[in-house]
């Protein structure tokens, strides 16, 4: 009797998925996300747990190995798909799943990978480096990123740990990628080149992005009602909701997560910004209206969504001097997020690890406008 | 049945468990040989082992948890002889408690129970 | 009065764990999906027998120089244990054996799981794993004695280690009524020895899963069926120790039994999502300052109650 047919038909049926978004694929990832989280398909944090890898996003060649590497991580049976629109995802996850469904899983070589960057135990033992305490202790190199969940993807930090706390933060270099224009600054760059954008869709549009960053922090965070909470609003913003509809599970999500306690005594004291060191490093923006921790950049974020819940509607044409993209202003070709990830470093060092992912997550680059900059700095050089 | 009996039967219950799962999974899956992967380090390779020294930055910590597990072993036999001898066994414990705790709050004002 | 019965509990017992897991499993599918705005529809309770099923197919891996055999030992360790703590577990008023050191037993069982799922962090050769089951320890380290106090306090109102003496000790009145604080604790323990929810620290998604970030297939199920099936346990266990045992009015004691446990079950199963995991970086001094002071002011209490009988 055959079972290992029906076991894969029953393991395709809830399959997890390793969502990865490449640079400048914001809208496509928030389309997949949106879809897993209606369908019921849990996101998978390694590869090691993926039945399907999902690319969300266009090409960059750049990050293509490490897309690979994580391919070739994943244990079978498995399937692979890019979504390079919103509109793709739908089609790549149902493809994805009647191929897990119905292949009898050849299963992928099981000698090591053929690029040959991985000689088995080739690899140094970490060695050892003096330590903040005055002990000579061993070092681990780790990476953050490219791809990394409830991570700015293509961002790249390289971290020296000594036990979990980090010695030293340095940032990799930006990929670019041929794509279109940053999903959540896209009406103040319209505003920009002249068109005549409302302030009520860009409030919209910013309220949105505060909800997603505000997602990834909750996720990091490990809450995981709230988190839900925030993407499932987000959601439904950039469906279009009116006001009135919204109002009631904004205010109640923005209370409950800026009077909560345990929030504020987890994250309270991390990653210390000050206002004027932010604005002396070009960070404006939320970020720099904080002027604080971790927890003072959140509730940032959540007031900004209260009031920006409000004007939804508001027919004024939108003045980008007065009303800010979600990560403030990007002056002379620099976008804002640049300058976040100028202040990372500094912050990072000295941090245990996950209180170095929540400051990530608080300042939050966009991937799509460091994408767009470094394509301009490509094109221009 | 005796406890250590009983205590044996379980285990040989769970073992046997977790053998069946190993040997399903063998014989269902359509792959029997494990994939050679590499560790996950966001999409880049390792740079060294990850097997090291690791700097345990609570160490200070495991020595207070020492102090009082040895306690415990103390306290575990104490719950069944408070009445038999009476209040000099309740005083004593919580004598050697209270001399404990003061070092919980000595080496909190050290700063032992904080490392980042 | 416990009694311990033939053989058969030894297949009973641990048949009824996996149950109360399974259950547990679909309680927590059910809420992730009505929080997520999809419709609970009956086919979320068969999430527990997909995984299963997606987990037995999955092809394993080995990792460059991994340590093979630790690596299997703790990921086997973790369930193995969860299912020896049920030994001194009374359902109804039978036990598989009623220990006379039926508390300490437990508390050993527990205390596996730190062996576990280090070995099961250092094992895999992998950065985030190793700093996952390092994070176990340091959870370990503030969470135990809270729990140690918590679980000392109904056996000292008993003056008796055996879990069947301190079940049958409440006659009067629930031990969960006049010891809070040691009931409060001792929850706390049971979601921090089954690292989920808001202790979830040693799997937690900044280390993009910890411990478990490099286990596929049976190893994953495993681990993860351990954290299930030790939740299950601390539910069952809190029942007896806290909550009266099999005494209650009406139906028989083992319906009692289930009752509660799956009371305590839901309860817990319901406050995963609810709170942000709780670094053990903040959580040790928190532990350590307000904890282990409130628990063994705790465990004074019935002490003197004691002394006064």
């Amino acid at each position: 009797m055959d079972l290992t047919a029906p076991l894969l038909r029953a393991a395709a049926a809830r399959p997890h998925i390793l969502l990865v978004a490449t640079p400048g694929g914001t809208a496509a990832r928030l389309a997949a996300e949106r879809q897993l989280r209606l369908d019921g398909l849990p996101l998978a944090p390694t590869p090691a747990d993926a039945g399907i890898l999902l690319v969300a996003g266009p090409d960059c060649p750049a990050l293509r190995p490490a897309l690979d590497r994580l391919w070739q991580h994943m244990p079978a049976p498995r399937a692979r798909a890019q979504a390079r629109t919103p509109e793709a995802v739908a089609d790549a996850v149902a493809r994805c799943r009647i191929e897990l469904a119905a292949r009898p899983a050849p299963g992928p070589a099981s000698a090591p990978p053929s690029d040959g960057t991985e000689p088995p135990g080739g690899l140094p033992m970490a060695e050892t480096a003096p330590d903040r305490d005055g002990l000579s202790l061993d070092q681990l190199h780790l990476s953050l990123g490219p791809f990394l969940a409830d991570w700015p993807s293509g961002v790249t930090v390289r971290l020296t740990l000594q036990g979990d706390v980090i010695q030293q933060a340095e940032m990799g270099e930006q990929p670019a990628t041929r794509g279109t224009a940053p999903f959540w600054a896209e009406p103040w760059a319209r505003a920009a080149a002249g068109e005549r954008v409302g302030a009520g869709e860009a409030a919209r549009r910013r309220a949105a992005a505060h909800l997603d960053s505000l997602g990834r922090l909750l996720a990091l965070a490990g809450w995981a009602h709230a988190a839900t909470t925030a993407r499932r609003l987000r959601d439904d913003l950039l469906d279009g909701a009116a006001t009135g509809a919204l109002r009631p599970a904004v205010r109640r999500f923005a209370r409950r997560v800026a009077r909560s306690r345990t929030l504020h005594w987890l994250t309270r004291g991390t990653g210390v910004l000050g206002a004027d060191e932010a604005r002396a490093a070009g960070v404006s923006g939320p970020a720099a209206r904080a002027g604080g921790d971790v927890a003072a950049r959140y509730r940032t974020w959540l007031a900004a969504v209260v009031r920006d819940v409000e004007r939804l509607a508001d027919p004024a044409p939108l003045d980008a001097a007065y009303d800010e993209g979600p990560r403030g202003r990007g002056d002379a070709g620099q976008p804002p997020s640049e300058a976040l990830l100028r202040v990372l470093p500094g912050l990072l060092e000295g941090a245990e690890l996950a209180a170095a992912r929540l400051i990530v997550a608080s300042l939050d680059p966009d991937p799509d406008e460091l994408a767009a900059a470094a394509r301009e700095v490509a094109s221009r050089g | 049945m005796n406890g250590f009996t009983a205590a044996l039967a379980l285990l040989g219950v769970a073992l046997l468990a977790v053998g069946v799962l190993y040997g399903a999974a063998r014989t269902l899956r359509g792959t029997p040989e494990p994939l050679a992967a590499g560790p996950f380090g966001s999409g880049l390779e390792p740079a060294e082992h990850a097997v090291s020294r690791f700097h345990v930055r609570w160490y200070t910590i495991t020595m207070l948890f020492l102090a009082f597990d040895m306690e415990m072993v103390f306290m575990y036999p104490w719950t069944r002889v408070i009445s038999a001898v009476g209040p000099s066994a309740v005083t004593e414990m919580f004598v050697f408690l209270a001399v404990l705790v003061a070092g919980v709050a000595y080496a909190w004002r050290e700063g032992a129970l904080r490392w980042t | 009065m416990v009694e311990a019965a033939g053989w058969w509990p030894v297949l009973v017992a641990p048949a009824l764990l996996l149950a109360g897991a399974v259950l547990a499993v679909a309680g927590d599918a059910m809420l992730a999906a009505r929080y997520a705005g999809r419709p609970a529809r009956a086919a979320v309770a068969a999430v527990p027998l997909l995984e299963v099923a997606r987990l037995l197919a999955q092809q394993p891996r080995t990792l460059p120089k991994a340590d093979r055999l630790l690596w299997r030992l703790g990921v086997v360790t973790v369930p193995v244990a969860a299912v020896l703590s049920v030994l001194v577990i009374p359902f109804g008023h039978r036990a598989v054996a009623d220990l006379s050191v039926g508390v300490v037993w437990f508390n050993a069982m527990e205390v596996l799981t730190w062996a576990g799922l280090w070995l099961a962090g250092w094992g895999p050769n992998a950065a985030f794993s190793l700093i996952g089951g390092y994070r176990f320890v340091a959870q370990g380290l503030a969470y135990e004695l809270p729990l140690m106090f918590a679980l000392i306090s109904p056996a000292t109102a008993a003056q008796s280690l055996g879990v069947g003496d301190i079940a049958e000790a409440q006659q009067g009145l629930w031990f969960a009524v006049w010891m809070p604080v040691a009931f409060a604790g001792y929850l706390a323990g049971v979601l921090a020895f089954a690292f989920l929810g808001p202790f979830g620290y040693p799997a937690g998604r900044d280390t993009a899963a910890g411990v478990l970030g490099e286990t596929a297939g049976v190893d994953r199920l495993l681990l993860q069926a351990g954290r299930w099936l030790w939740l299950t346990s601390g539910a069952a266990m809190a029942v007896p120790l806290f909550l009266g045992g099999a005494a209650g009015p009406g139906v028989p004691g083992w319906a009692w039994s289930a009752l509660k446990t799956l009371l305590v079950l839901a309860v817990l199963v319901w406050s995963l999502r609810r709170l942000p995991v709780l670094r053990a970086d903040r959580y040790a001094e928190f532990a350590w300052v307000v904890l282990v002071p409130l628990t063994i002011a705790q465990a004074l209490v019935p002490a003197l109650v004691v002394l006064d009988r």
